[in-house]
Protein backbone atom coordinates (compact mmCIF):
# COMPACT_ATOMS: atom_id res chain seq x y z
CA UNK A 1 0.00 0.00 0.00
CA UNK A 2 2.91 2.34 0.85
CA UNK A 3 3.86 2.79 -2.82
CA UNK A 4 0.36 4.05 -3.64
CA UNK A 5 0.17 6.37 -0.63
CA UNK A 6 2.95 8.44 -2.22
CA UNK A 7 1.35 8.58 -5.67
CA UNK A 8 -0.79 11.38 -7.16
CA UNK A 9 -4.49 10.70 -6.76
CA UNK A 10 -5.21 11.36 -10.45
CA UNK A 11 -2.81 8.62 -11.48
CA UNK A 12 -4.41 6.19 -9.04
CA UNK A 13 -7.90 7.00 -10.37
CA UNK A 14 -6.64 6.43 -13.92
CA UNK A 15 -5.22 3.04 -12.98
CA UNK A 16 -8.13 2.06 -10.70
CA UNK A 17 -11.28 3.94 -11.86
CA UNK A 18 -13.40 2.51 -8.99
CA UNK A 19 -11.39 4.70 -6.57
CA UNK A 20 -13.16 7.76 -8.00
CA UNK A 21 -16.57 6.48 -6.81
CA UNK A 22 -15.19 5.68 -3.36
CA UNK A 23 -13.83 9.24 -3.04
CA UNK A 24 -17.17 10.63 -4.25
CA UNK A 25 -18.88 8.82 -1.35
CA UNK A 26 -16.90 11.09 0.98
CA UNK A 27 -17.48 14.24 -1.13
CA UNK A 28 -13.84 14.18 -2.20
CA UNK A 29 -14.20 15.23 -5.81
CA UNK A 30 -10.71 14.59 -7.18
CA UNK A 31 -11.88 13.57 -10.65
CA UNK A 32 -12.83 17.05 -11.96
CA UNK A 33 -9.73 18.66 -10.41
CA UNK A 34 -7.61 20.28 -13.10
CA UNK A 35 -4.34 19.13 -11.52
CA UNK A 36 -5.05 16.15 -9.25
CA UNK A 37 -1.47 15.79 -8.09
CA UNK A 38 -2.34 15.57 -4.36
CA UNK A 39 -0.85 12.40 -2.94
CA UNK A 40 -3.21 9.72 -1.70
CA UNK A 41 -1.74 10.02 1.81
CA UNK A 42 -2.49 13.79 1.90
CA UNK A 43 -6.16 13.39 0.95
CA UNK A 44 -7.06 12.38 4.51
CA UNK A 45 -5.49 15.47 6.04
CA UNK A 46 -6.71 17.93 3.42
CA UNK A 47 -10.31 16.71 3.66
CA UNK A 48 -10.24 16.38 7.47
CA UNK A 49 -11.72 12.87 7.56
CA UNK A 50 -12.53 11.44 10.97
CA UNK A 51 -10.36 8.47 12.07
CA UNK A 52 -13.36 6.17 11.49
CA UNK A 53 -13.98 7.47 7.97
CA UNK A 54 -10.24 7.31 7.26
CA UNK A 55 -10.14 3.63 8.19
CA UNK A 56 -13.16 2.71 6.06
CA UNK A 57 -12.09 4.84 3.06
CA UNK A 58 -8.53 3.50 3.00
CA UNK A 59 -9.81 -0.04 3.49
CA UNK A 60 -12.11 0.30 0.47
CA UNK A 61 -9.32 1.80 -1.67
CA UNK A 62 -6.95 -1.01 -0.61
CA UNK A 63 -9.71 -3.48 -1.59
CA UNK A 64 -9.72 -2.04 -5.12
CA UNK A 65 -5.93 -1.95 -5.48
CA UNK A 66 -5.27 -5.34 -3.87
CA UNK A 67 -8.49 -7.34 -4.35
CA UNK A 68 -8.74 -10.36 -2.04
CA UNK A 69 -5.49 -9.56 -0.22
CA UNK A 70 -4.96 -8.52 3.35
CA UNK A 71 -3.23 -5.15 3.41
CA UNK A 72 -1.81 -3.19 6.34
CA UNK A 73 -2.67 0.48 6.06
CA UNK A 74 -0.65 2.92 8.16
CA UNK A 75 -2.56 5.73 9.89
CA UNK A 76 -2.02 8.92 7.88
CA UNK A 77 -0.03 11.73 9.44
CA UNK A 78 -2.13 14.84 10.07
CA UNK A 79 -0.43 18.19 9.50
CA UNK A 80 -3.56 20.10 10.48
CA UNK A 81 -5.42 19.45 13.70
CA UNK A 82 -9.00 20.62 13.94
CA UNK A 83 -9.92 22.77 16.92
CA UNK A 84 -12.31 21.05 19.30
CA UNK A 85 -15.68 21.41 17.65
CA UNK A 86 -14.60 24.58 15.81
CA UNK A 87 -17.35 25.63 13.44
CA UNK A 88 -17.50 27.97 10.48
CA UNK A 89 -14.87 29.94 8.60
CA UNK A 90 -12.54 32.25 10.49
CA UNK A 91 -13.18 35.95 9.73
CA UNK A 92 -10.43 36.29 7.06
CA UNK A 93 -11.55 33.09 5.28
CA UNK A 94 -15.17 34.26 5.51
CA UNK A 95 -14.12 37.48 3.78
CA UNK A 96 -12.68 35.47 0.86
CA UNK A 97 -15.76 33.24 0.68
CA UNK A 98 -17.94 36.36 0.58
CA UNK A 99 -15.83 37.80 -2.25
CA UNK A 100 -16.45 34.60 -4.20
CA UNK A 101 -20.16 35.40 -4.27
CA UNK A 102 -19.63 38.34 -6.65
CA UNK A 103 -17.26 36.26 -8.80
CA UNK A 104 -19.85 33.47 -8.97
CA UNK A 105 -22.43 36.03 -10.13
CA UNK A 106 -20.10 36.97 -13.05
CA UNK A 107 -19.47 33.28 -13.81
CA UNK A 108 -23.24 32.69 -13.86
CA UNK A 109 -23.56 35.40 -16.54
CA UNK A 110 -21.10 33.73 -18.90
CA UNK A 111 -23.54 31.25 -20.59
CA UNK A 112 -25.85 34.20 -21.43
CA UNK A 113 -22.91 36.24 -22.71
CA UNK A 114 -21.84 33.30 -24.90
CA UNK A 115 -25.38 32.81 -26.26
CA UNK A 116 -25.52 36.48 -27.27
CA UNK A 117 -21.90 36.75 -28.34
CA UNK A 118 -21.18 39.59 -30.75
CA UNK A 119 -17.55 40.48 -31.37
CA UNK A 120 -18.32 42.88 -34.21
CA UNK A 121 -20.51 45.59 -32.68
CA UNK A 122 -19.24 48.05 -30.07
CA UNK A 123 -21.96 47.14 -27.50
CA UNK A 124 -21.22 43.42 -28.00
CA UNK A 125 -17.49 43.96 -27.58
CA UNK A 126 -18.19 46.25 -24.63
CA UNK A 127 -19.82 43.42 -22.65
CA UNK A 128 -16.74 41.23 -23.15
CA UNK A 129 -14.42 44.07 -22.20
CA UNK A 130 -16.48 44.79 -19.06
CA UNK A 131 -16.36 41.12 -18.10
CA UNK A 132 -12.60 40.98 -18.63
CA UNK A 133 -12.21 44.18 -16.61
CA UNK A 134 -14.16 42.52 -13.78
CA UNK A 135 -12.01 39.40 -13.96
CA UNK A 136 -8.75 41.33 -14.01
CA UNK A 137 -9.58 44.06 -11.51
CA UNK A 138 -11.90 42.33 -9.05
CA UNK A 139 -11.34 38.57 -9.33
CA UNK A 140 -7.60 38.81 -9.95
CA UNK A 141 -6.15 42.07 -8.65
CA UNK A 142 -8.48 42.43 -5.67
CA UNK A 143 -9.30 38.82 -4.69
CA UNK A 144 -6.58 36.52 -6.05
CA UNK A 145 -3.88 38.99 -5.02
CA UNK A 146 -5.11 38.66 -1.41
CA UNK A 147 -4.60 34.93 -1.74
CA UNK A 148 -1.26 35.02 -3.51
CA UNK A 149 0.36 37.97 -1.73
CA UNK A 150 -0.99 37.29 1.75
CA UNK A 151 -2.90 34.05 2.46
CA UNK A 152 -0.76 31.49 0.66
CA UNK A 153 2.40 32.90 2.23
CA UNK A 154 1.17 31.29 5.45
CA UNK A 155 1.16 27.85 3.81
CA UNK A 156 3.86 25.54 2.51
CA UNK A 157 3.93 26.58 -1.13
CA UNK A 158 5.46 23.25 -2.13
CA UNK A 159 2.30 21.38 -1.19
CA UNK A 160 0.28 20.14 -4.15
CA UNK A 161 -2.93 21.77 -2.98
CA UNK A 162 -1.19 25.18 -2.97
CA UNK A 163 0.49 24.56 -6.34
CA UNK A 164 -2.96 23.67 -7.71
CA UNK A 165 -4.41 27.01 -6.58
CA UNK A 166 -1.55 28.95 -8.22
CA UNK A 167 -1.93 26.90 -11.38
CA UNK A 168 -5.68 27.59 -11.50
CA UNK A 169 -4.98 31.33 -11.20
CA UNK A 170 -2.41 31.18 -14.02
CA UNK A 171 -4.78 29.17 -16.23
CA UNK A 172 -7.50 31.76 -15.61
CA UNK A 173 -5.12 34.56 -16.64
CA UNK A 174 -4.22 32.64 -19.80
CA UNK A 175 -7.91 32.32 -20.71
CA UNK A 176 -8.38 36.06 -20.20
CA UNK A 177 -5.43 36.81 -22.50
CA UNK A 178 -6.93 34.46 -25.09
CA UNK A 179 -10.34 36.15 -24.80
CA UNK A 180 -8.77 39.56 -25.43
CA UNK A 181 -6.77 38.21 -28.36
CA UNK A 182 -9.93 36.66 -29.80
CA UNK A 183 -11.68 39.99 -29.40
CA UNK A 184 -8.84 41.85 -31.15
CA UNK A 185 -8.88 39.29 -33.99
CA UNK A 186 -12.73 39.33 -34.20
CA UNK A 187 -12.45 35.56 -33.61
CA UNK A 188 -15.84 34.68 -32.13
CA UNK A 189 -15.01 30.96 -31.75
CA UNK A 190 -11.90 31.70 -29.69
CA UNK A 191 -13.74 34.14 -27.43
CA UNK A 192 -16.52 31.58 -26.93
CA UNK A 193 -14.05 28.76 -26.23
CA UNK A 194 -12.07 30.67 -23.62
CA UNK A 195 -15.10 32.23 -21.92
CA UNK A 196 -16.52 28.72 -21.50
CA UNK A 197 -13.18 27.39 -20.26
CA UNK A 198 -12.93 30.26 -17.76
CA UNK A 199 -16.44 29.54 -16.51
CA UNK A 200 -15.63 25.86 -15.96
CA UNK A 201 -12.27 26.59 -14.36
CA UNK A 202 -13.60 29.18 -11.91
CA UNK A 203 -16.63 27.09 -10.93
CA UNK A 204 -14.38 24.22 -9.90
CA UNK A 205 -11.72 26.54 -8.44
CA UNK A 206 -14.13 28.36 -6.12
CA UNK A 207 -15.63 25.06 -4.95
CA UNK A 208 -12.12 23.78 -4.25
CA UNK A 209 -11.26 26.85 -2.17
CA UNK A 210 -14.53 27.13 -0.26
CA UNK A 211 -14.81 23.45 0.56
CA UNK A 212 -11.19 22.31 0.84
CA UNK A 213 -8.49 25.01 0.92
CA UNK A 214 -10.01 27.51 3.37
CA UNK A 215 -11.25 24.95 5.94
CA UNK A 216 -7.87 23.20 5.72
CA UNK A 217 -5.96 26.46 6.25
CA UNK A 218 -8.27 27.36 9.14
CA UNK A 219 -7.28 24.11 10.83
CA UNK A 220 -3.58 24.89 10.31
CA UNK A 221 -3.36 28.54 11.31
CA UNK A 222 -2.88 29.76 14.87
CA UNK A 223 -5.21 32.41 16.26
CA UNK A 224 -2.33 34.91 16.01
CA UNK A 225 -1.99 34.16 12.29
CA UNK A 226 -5.76 34.49 11.83
CA UNK A 227 -5.62 37.95 13.40
CA UNK A 228 -2.66 38.98 11.21
CA UNK A 229 -4.44 37.79 8.07
CA UNK A 230 -7.57 39.70 9.00
CA UNK A 231 -5.58 42.92 9.50
CA UNK A 232 -3.66 42.45 6.25
CA UNK A 233 -6.87 41.80 4.30
CA UNK A 234 -8.36 44.98 5.79
CA UNK A 235 -5.26 46.92 4.71
CA UNK A 236 -5.62 45.53 1.19
CA UNK A 237 -9.30 46.52 1.15
CA UNK A 238 -8.35 50.07 2.11
CA UNK A 239 -5.79 50.19 -0.73
CA UNK A 240 -8.41 49.04 -3.22
CA UNK A 241 -10.92 51.74 -2.22
CA UNK A 242 -14.28 51.38 -3.91
CA UNK A 243 -13.34 48.36 -6.07
CA UNK A 244 -16.01 46.03 -4.56
CA UNK A 245 -18.79 48.60 -4.94
CA UNK A 246 -17.73 49.45 -8.50
CA UNK A 247 -17.81 45.83 -9.66
CA UNK A 248 -20.96 44.96 -7.76
CA UNK A 249 -22.61 47.82 -9.67
CA UNK A 250 -21.35 46.28 -12.94
CA UNK A 251 -22.84 42.87 -12.07
CA UNK A 252 -26.11 44.54 -10.99
CA UNK A 253 -26.22 46.22 -14.42
CA UNK A 254 -25.42 43.06 -16.40
CA UNK A 255 -27.74 40.63 -14.59
CA UNK A 256 -31.04 42.11 -15.84
CA UNK A 257 -29.60 42.19 -19.38
CA UNK A 258 -29.10 38.45 -19.21
CA UNK A 259 -32.28 37.89 -17.21
CA UNK A 260 -30.30 36.55 -14.28
CA UNK A 261 -32.07 37.83 -11.26
CA UNK A 262 -31.91 34.90 -8.87
CA UNK A 263 -29.32 35.43 -6.20
CA UNK A 264 -26.11 33.41 -6.58
CA UNK A 265 -24.97 32.19 -3.18
CA UNK B 1 -41.46 18.72 31.52
CA UNK B 2 -38.90 18.64 34.37
CA UNK B 3 -39.38 20.43 37.65
CA UNK B 4 -37.80 23.87 37.99
CA UNK B 5 -34.42 23.40 39.62
CA UNK B 6 -33.34 27.01 40.02
CA UNK B 7 -30.52 28.91 38.35
CA UNK B 8 -28.21 26.53 36.43
CA UNK B 9 -25.31 28.79 37.33
CA UNK B 10 -25.84 28.16 41.06
CA UNK B 11 -27.10 24.56 40.88
CA UNK B 12 -25.10 22.19 43.09
CA UNK B 13 -23.24 19.48 41.18
CA UNK B 14 -20.90 16.96 42.82
CA UNK B 15 -18.42 15.19 40.53
CA UNK B 16 -15.87 14.08 43.12
CA UNK B 17 -16.02 10.51 41.82
CA UNK B 18 -14.42 11.37 38.47
CA UNK B 19 -10.95 10.08 37.71
CA UNK B 20 -8.53 12.54 39.28
CA UNK B 21 -5.35 10.83 38.10
CA UNK B 22 -2.51 13.28 37.51
CA UNK B 23 -1.61 13.53 33.83
CA UNK B 24 1.57 15.56 34.21
CA UNK B 25 4.45 15.17 36.56
CA UNK B 26 5.86 18.14 38.41
CA UNK B 27 4.70 21.73 38.55
CA UNK B 28 2.80 23.35 35.69
CA UNK B 29 4.43 26.67 34.92
CA UNK B 30 2.22 29.75 35.15
CA UNK B 31 1.77 31.47 31.80
CA UNK B 32 0.40 34.67 33.30
CA UNK B 33 2.49 37.54 31.98
CA UNK B 34 0.77 40.60 33.46
CA UNK B 35 -0.99 42.13 36.45
CA UNK B 36 -3.73 43.16 37.15
CA UNK B 37 -6.22 40.92 35.37
CA UNK B 38 -9.65 41.82 36.76
CA UNK B 39 -11.64 43.79 34.19
CA UNK B 40 -12.36 46.72 36.54
CA UNK B 41 -8.67 47.00 37.41
CA UNK B 42 -7.00 46.68 34.03
CA UNK B 43 -6.11 49.54 31.74
CA UNK B 44 -6.91 48.66 28.12
CA UNK B 45 -3.90 50.73 27.09
CA UNK B 46 -1.42 48.69 29.14
CA UNK B 47 1.56 47.68 26.98
CA UNK B 48 0.81 43.94 27.16
CA UNK B 49 -2.50 44.50 25.33
CA UNK B 50 -0.91 46.33 22.38
CA UNK B 51 -1.37 44.18 19.27
CA UNK B 52 -2.00 41.12 21.49
CA UNK B 53 -4.20 38.08 21.23
CA UNK B 54 -6.44 38.75 24.21
CA UNK B 55 -8.44 36.31 26.34
CA UNK B 56 -11.56 37.67 28.03
CA UNK B 57 -12.29 34.92 30.49
CA UNK B 58 -15.17 34.32 32.87
CA UNK B 59 -13.86 34.03 36.42
CA UNK B 60 -14.70 30.32 36.78
CA UNK B 61 -13.02 29.14 33.56
CA UNK B 62 -9.46 28.83 34.83
CA UNK B 63 -10.68 26.71 37.77
CA UNK B 64 -12.67 24.37 35.52
CA UNK B 65 -9.96 23.79 32.89
CA UNK B 66 -6.99 21.72 33.98
CA UNK B 67 -4.84 22.88 31.09
CA UNK B 68 -5.84 26.55 31.05
CA UNK B 69 -2.32 27.96 31.42
CA UNK B 70 -0.45 25.90 28.75
CA UNK B 71 -3.40 25.43 26.37
CA UNK B 72 -5.05 28.88 26.39
CA UNK B 73 -3.16 31.51 28.36
CA UNK B 74 0.31 30.91 26.92
CA UNK B 75 1.37 33.82 24.72
CA UNK B 76 -1.79 35.84 25.34
CA UNK B 77 -2.91 38.82 27.38
CA UNK B 78 -5.91 38.34 29.66
CA UNK B 79 -8.71 39.99 31.56
CA UNK B 80 -11.26 38.23 33.74
CA UNK B 81 -14.82 39.14 34.69
CA UNK B 82 -18.05 37.66 35.96
CA UNK B 83 -21.04 38.70 33.88
CA UNK B 84 -23.40 37.51 36.61
CA UNK B 85 -21.97 39.20 39.68
CA UNK B 86 -19.85 42.14 38.53
CA UNK B 87 -21.31 45.65 38.66
CA UNK B 88 -21.00 48.55 36.18
CA UNK B 89 -20.47 46.32 33.16
CA UNK B 90 -20.95 49.23 30.76
CA UNK B 91 -17.34 50.08 31.68
CA UNK B 92 -16.35 46.64 30.36
CA UNK B 93 -17.88 47.46 26.97
CA UNK B 94 -15.84 50.67 26.79
CA UNK B 95 -12.64 48.84 27.76
CA UNK B 96 -13.16 46.10 25.16
CA UNK B 97 -13.82 48.77 22.54
CA UNK B 98 -10.62 50.52 23.59
CA UNK B 99 -8.69 47.24 23.17
CA UNK B 100 -9.91 47.09 19.60
CA UNK B 101 -9.49 50.74 18.64
CA UNK B 102 -6.63 52.03 20.79
CA UNK B 103 -4.58 48.98 21.76
CA UNK B 104 -5.10 47.53 18.23
CA UNK B 105 -5.40 43.99 19.61
CA UNK B 106 -4.91 41.18 17.10
CA UNK B 107 -7.76 38.87 18.22
CA UNK B 108 -10.22 38.53 21.09
CA UNK B 109 -11.20 35.12 22.48
CA UNK B 110 -14.05 35.00 24.99
CA UNK B 111 -13.99 31.97 27.26
CA UNK B 112 -17.21 31.37 29.20
CA UNK B 113 -18.74 28.59 31.24
CA UNK B 114 -21.70 26.61 29.93
CA UNK B 115 -24.14 28.16 32.40
CA UNK B 116 -26.59 30.52 30.66
CA UNK B 117 -25.73 33.66 32.65
CA UNK B 118 -22.11 33.40 31.47
CA UNK B 119 -23.18 34.13 27.89
CA UNK B 120 -23.52 37.75 28.99
CA UNK B 121 -19.74 38.12 28.71
CA UNK B 122 -19.83 37.25 25.01
CA UNK B 123 -22.70 39.67 24.61
CA UNK B 124 -20.58 42.47 26.08
CA UNK B 125 -17.77 41.63 23.63
CA UNK B 126 -20.19 41.62 20.69
CA UNK B 127 -21.64 44.95 21.78
CA UNK B 128 -18.14 46.45 21.93
CA UNK B 129 -17.20 44.93 18.55
CA UNK B 130 -20.31 46.36 16.90
CA UNK B 131 -19.57 49.86 18.14
CA UNK B 132 -15.85 49.66 17.39
CA UNK B 133 -14.59 51.33 14.22
CA UNK B 134 -11.80 48.75 14.01
CA UNK B 135 -12.82 45.11 13.64
CA UNK B 136 -10.90 42.13 15.04
CA UNK B 137 -11.60 38.39 14.85
CA UNK B 138 -13.77 37.41 17.83
CA UNK B 139 -13.89 33.80 18.98
CA UNK B 140 -16.20 32.22 21.55
CA UNK B 141 -15.20 29.12 23.51
CA UNK B 142 -17.72 27.58 25.90
CA UNK B 143 -16.35 25.38 28.70
CA UNK B 144 -18.27 22.70 30.59
CA UNK B 145 -18.20 22.58 34.38
CA UNK B 146 -15.73 19.71 34.28
CA UNK B 147 -13.37 21.60 31.98
CA UNK B 148 -14.39 20.09 28.64
CA UNK B 149 -14.68 22.30 25.53
CA UNK B 150 -18.35 22.33 24.52
CA UNK B 151 -18.06 24.64 21.55
CA UNK B 152 -15.52 26.78 19.76
CA UNK B 153 -16.73 29.16 17.09
CA UNK B 154 -16.06 32.50 15.48
CA UNK B 155 -18.56 34.98 16.86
Amino acid sequence: MQEYLNQGIKGIIKQFPAVENILDDYNIGCAPCSIGSCLLKDIIDIHNLSPGDEEVLMGRIAGVIYPGQEVTIPRMERKAVAGAGQKGYSPPMKKLVDEHVLIKRLVALIPGIIDNLDVESEPGRGVIKDSVDFIRSYADKYHHAKEEDILLKYADENLDIIKTIYEDHENGRAHVRAILKGLADRDEAAVREHLKAYQELLTEHIKKEDEILYPWLDRQLSITQIGELFSEFNRKDEECGDTPEKYEALINRLEPEYKLKEAVK
Amino acid sequence: MTAFEGCPGSKMVDFREKDTEEETAGKVKSQLAQWPIQMHLISPMAPYYQGADVLLTADCVAYAMGGFHPDYLKGKAIAIACPKLDESQDIYVEKIKSWMEDAQINTLTVLTMQVPCCAGLLQLARQAAESSTRKVPLKSIVVGIQGEILSEEWA
